[in-house]
């Protein structure tokens, strides 16, 4: 018999269709597992994937799709027991196939939920193992509605198996995962991961899929797997039944078919009388694969990005090459700010993000996976993983939720070997660098060989040259005066080569003063030679202006919209600037909550004013006005908050002035939503507050367990610890932990609040203090330090 | 693969009207107060909000003292026993507003805490909002008892597993749900709503 990856290729398949469905017609009761009947009614289960057989289906989906370790102690009986019964179906027939149906492990990966990526991986891993020691043809990772979570199960069955891949996912009528990833992003990170087929199923009927469909055909190269639902389940006559019937289906899967879907099939509701109607009207219209796409693109978790004629800027901000506060933040974890330079560079408009965290004196690769992590936690744009570590760089790309850009490999044999290895497996855009073992070659020749060289090399290695974009590498004029005329001809050389290319534009004017004068004019003939990604400062107005004309110029631009968006939010920011000149002293800003003109005031004073005169005579006693004004209910939590968040920028700006030594970090306080509890705002406003005070702040966050209280009390030598909670079925674990606080130090003092609480309940738990607002639990504090 | 008795409702951002009282009350501000940042914030979140709701009907038995059996779930509360006193049957559901909504907290946190707080706020009262919408889709013409979800008085949170299972909450609405039982996204609500045994029921 063909291996399915070979017929695939020669004639359409197609998948079977419901199982619930079906055994629900059985007898299966709402709410029990079906997957129990693979040891218990077997004979259900063969007969199940017969009909699909015998309806015309050439791959029936194991009865496992809910099966692993977390929710079966017998998980492996059960997979084996269900591969067994799709096997004994299969035997004696042609061109008939056993997919091991591998479905989501029911939790949301981290950072928004609380499955650890490898955790992930490890349960898939263990599924996969057994499939492939009990006969499966091939693995199907269906109904993911999370892109990390597919990575995770792909990554589990490539490391596990050798059987082909075959994925759908879950898209909505909008045509996106629940989680945000579009089409184009997952073909994207897919392709990357190169798996066999991909497609969608479930959720939707066949007509909506119909809509979404030529989306796959646009952008995959591969085969393209469609197995909607039978329509939507509506009641009719007190009963749930799907709207769609098997000849409305299959008329639709007819249009799907010639629309581009390749591997036909269905999912909830469908039954064998689908799928042999769908068989029969499509089985004899021309079959073809859909073709090999050429495009060059990365992706996040919602997005792919294109690199073609548009420009693509990469923000450079994140790496700490001449950057002392980002050393700072890394050596000290301060992960805050890392994630602030991703935000504001997302804000000013880059396209990817471009992390580089290395230092001599930190853990690369570890702070690598952690930046990774957190930058996709706050921005959907994709990431381009900077390091010249091969392990960091590996990493990196398993943790990254998507398709990564990848800078870089360059010419030597020991980077090609280490990084094309690491492509192929994870999948990535590729920035090559026209560097080898003699150096920088001094003629644009030189360099757009040695890009040759590693085009050539790649391809051995299975990284195809789409995925290519060379950096010729832009170094300074100050030293290299001819640097920037071979740039740019290497620019246009290799472009010749028929891949993309990069620049690190800034390197050129290093040395220089008004440094954004010859960057700009540099980036602009760059644009011209046919560069299309600019590592740069996105904060740097004169950059912005060039990227901003030159689509306008180039009609990359339609109806100079983008243009007209931009100019006028630049005047409006200059109007805002203006405008805020009422609030004339430090005081005020903060008072008004204007953190922009905060930060600026604070400067102005620092010049002549010591620090702690600045926080005690200026930034706190504003703070107790618009808090006294709170108290008096003249003032709300917004303005409250504003005001705190124009503080702690003005606080930040003071620390940084103050010898170290001086600042008072005995102030200190270990906050925590008890454990149980996910209302944390009330925390976070203390939190807020405390810090504008200038406290140093220990936020354990929420659903905190009390072990975890106390081990951050003893490690810092905290003696004052706030506690909130906002569920009456808290408390008793807002109680747990303040008995565990007593045993361990009686000294330790506890304040509480939340909703739920009040002096009677305080008292009743033990605690120290009931803080009943914000500003009552900085005051306690304060009146506590005193 | 999912249950087959499973009902979806979905709804745009504009088609469910977000309650002003909530809203005030969840902000702590006094009625009728607005302001730039709630002005900016309500837009933002506008963008976010993809609401979709899954339920079913089921029968509810309630023979034994201060036990709730759902068929595929008992929960023990007395609370729960003393709302759904009377009652045959009950509508199930839970409902979320999207993770896109999550993620932009996140990305807030990091930035601002007063945008923060006025985002957070103002999605804990659109969630409020959906479910009365929801509620008001599901029942139609039954007349219900007040609902009631895990977490209120003695109803234990552990039976959100139970319950976003039998919904397949997880593949129809992307509501996961941690160790401790909190559910991702955090603007999500699960709820019991039981059905009036009246004749014209």
């Amino acid at each position: 018999m063909k291996k399915i990856t070979e017929l695939i290729k020669e004639k359409r398949v197609y998948f079977d269709g419901g199982t619930g469905t079906v055994l629900q017609g059985m007898g299966l009761p709402p709410g029990q597992s079906p997957e129990l009947w693979n040891i218990t009614s077997p004979e259900k289960i063969i007969s199940l994937h017969n009909m699909y057989f015998d309806a015309g289906a050439n791959i029936v989906k194991t009865n496992t799709f809910g099966v692993n370790r977390q929710k079966f102690d017998n998980y492996e009986e059960l997979i084996a027991a269900g591969i067994k019964c799709a096997r004994t179906a299969a035997q004696g027939r042609e061109n008939a196939f056993v997919a091991f149906d591998m479905g989501s492990t029911g939790q949301l990966l981290e950072p928004l939920g609380s499955l650890a990526f490898e955790d992930a991986v490890s349960i898939f891993a263990d599924n996969v193992k057994v499939a492939a020691k009990c006969g499966a043809d091939l693995i199907l990772i269906e109904t993911m509605n999370d892109s990390y979570e597919t990575k995770a199960a792909v990554l589990a069955a490539k490391e596990n198996s050798d059987l082909p891949i075959f994925v759908t996912n879950v898209y909505d009528a909008s045509g996106k995962l629940m989680t945000g990833a579009d089409p184009a992003a997952m073909i994207a990170m897919l392709e990357g991961l190169r798996v066999d087929a991909l497609g969608m199923n479930c959720s939707l009927g066949p007509d909506i899929m119909l809509k979404i469909i030529g989306e796959f055909r646009k952008y995959s190269s591969l085969p393209v797997i469609v197995n909607p639902n039978a329509g939507l389940p509506e009641v009719r006559e007190g009963k749930t039944v799907y709207n769609i019937g098997a000849e409305e289906f299959s008329d639709y899967m007819l249009r799907i078919a010639n629309e581009g879907g390749t591997i036909l099939g269905g999912c909830c509701g469908t039954t064998p009388e689908f799928i042999r109607k769908t068989v029969e009207k499509t089985k004899d219209i021309s079959y073809c694969l859909p073709t090999e796409k050429n495009y060059t693109c990365v992706s996040s978790y919602t997005h792919a990005v294109f690199v073609d004629d548009d420009p693509i800027l990469i923000g450079e901000r994140i790496n700490p090459t001449g950057k002392s506060k980002l050393k700072e933040a890394l050596r000290t974890k301060n992960l805050n700010y890392i994630l602030n330079e991703a935000i504001r560079q997302s804000d000013a408009g880059v396209h990817i993000l471009d992390v580089n965290v290395g230092l001599p004196e930190i853990n690369e690769t570890e702070m690598m996976t952690e930046c990774v992590k957190a930058i996709q936690s706050v921005t959907d744009l994709p990431l381009q993983i900077d390091t010249t570590n091969f392990e960091t760089l590996e990493k990196g790309m398993r943790v990254y939720n998507g398709k990564p850009l990848v800078n870089s490999v360059n010419g030597t044999e020991e980077s090609m070997k280490n990084v094309l290895p690491a492509v192929k497996k994870y999948g990535g855009g590729l920035i090559a660098l026209t560097i080898d073992e003699k150096g920088i070659p001094d003629t644009a020749q030189g360099r757009a060989d040695i890009a040759a060289k590693i085009i050539a090399r790649a391809k051995e290695y299975g990284v195809s040259k789409k995925e290519i974009i060379v950096d010729p590498l832009a170094l300074t004029i100050s030293s290299n005066p001819e640097s920037a005329i071979v740039t740019l001809e290497s620019v246009k050389l290799i472009r010749q080569l028929g891949v993309k290319t990069s620049l690190g534009i800034s390197n050129i004017s290093f040395g220089l003063p008004q440094r954004d004068i010859i960057t700009s004019t540099f980036y602009a003939n760059a644009l011209q030679n046919g560069l299309n990604c600019a590592i740069m400062n996105p904060f740097s107005l004169a950059m912005m202006n060039v990227y901003h004309a030159y689509r306008a110029l180039n009609m990359l631009d339609t109806g100079c919209s983008d243009y007209i968006r931009y100019a006028s939010s630049n005047a409006e920011n200059v109007q805002k600037t203006n405008n805020s000149a009422g609030a004339e002293t430090l005081h005020a800003a903060v008072v008004k909550g204007l953190k922009e003109l905060a930060v600026q005031k604070v400067g102005e004073l620092l010049v002549n004013t010591e620090p702690l005169e600045v926080i005690n005579n200026h930034i706190i006693p504003a703070l107790n006005e618009i808090g006294t004004a709170f108290e008096q209910k003249k003032a709300y939590l917004p303005q409250l908050l504003m005001s705190a968040d124009a503080a702690s920028a003005a606080f930040e700006v003071v620390k940084q002035s103050i010898p170290t030594g001086q600042s008072d970090s005995s102030k200190a306080i270990v906050l925590a939503t008890v454990k149980g509890d996910i209302h944390d705002i009330g925390k976070n406003i203390v939190k807020v507050l405390m810090e504008s005070y200038g406290f140093t702040v220990y936020d354990l966050g929420r659903d905190v367990p009390p072990e975890t209280v106390r081990d951050c009390a003893v490690q810092h030598k905290c003696k004052l610890v706030g506690l909130s909670a906002l569920m009456t079925t808290t408390v008793p674990s807002m109680a747990e932990t303040i008995k565990l606080l007593n045993e361990t130090d009686r000294n330790i003092k506890i304040m509480v609040g939340g909703a739920v609480l009040n002096q009677e309940y305080a008292d009743m738990i033990g605690a120290d203090y009931y803080g009943a607002d914000a500003m009552d639990s900085v005051r306690y504090a304060e009146k506590f330090y005193s | 693969m999912r249950n087959s008795d499973v009902l979806l409702i979905t709804a745009e951002a504009e088609d469910v009207c977000i309650n002003r009282n909530e809203m005030e009350r969840r902000l702590g501000v006094e009625k009728n107060y607005n302001d730039e940042l709630i002005e900016l914030e309500k837009k933002r979140l506008m963008s976010l909000l993809s609401y979709r709701c899954a339920y079913i009907r089921t029968d509810i038995d309630l023979r034994k003292e201060n036990v709730v059996d759902f068929g595929f779930m008992l929960a023990e509360s007395r609370n729960l026993y003393k709302n759904l006193k009377g009652c045959n049957e009950a509508f199930v559901f839970a409902l979320t507003c999207g993770i896109a909504v999550d993620r932009e907290l996140a990305k807030m946190k990091i930035c601002s805490q007063a945008e923060f707080f006025v985002l957070d706020a103002l999605a804990s009262a659109a969630a409020d909002s959906f479910c009365d919408y929801a509620a008001k889709k599901i029942q139609g013409k039954i007349s219900c008892v007040p609902r009631f979800s895990p977490g209120y008085g003695d109803l234990s949170l552990t039976l959100q597993k139970p319950l976003l299972d039998r919904l397949d909450a997880q593949w129809l609405l992307g509501i996961s749900l941690s160790p401790s039982f909190l559910m991702t996204p955090m603007k999500s609500i699960t709820a019991i709503m039981g059905i009036k045994n009246e004749k014209n029921n």
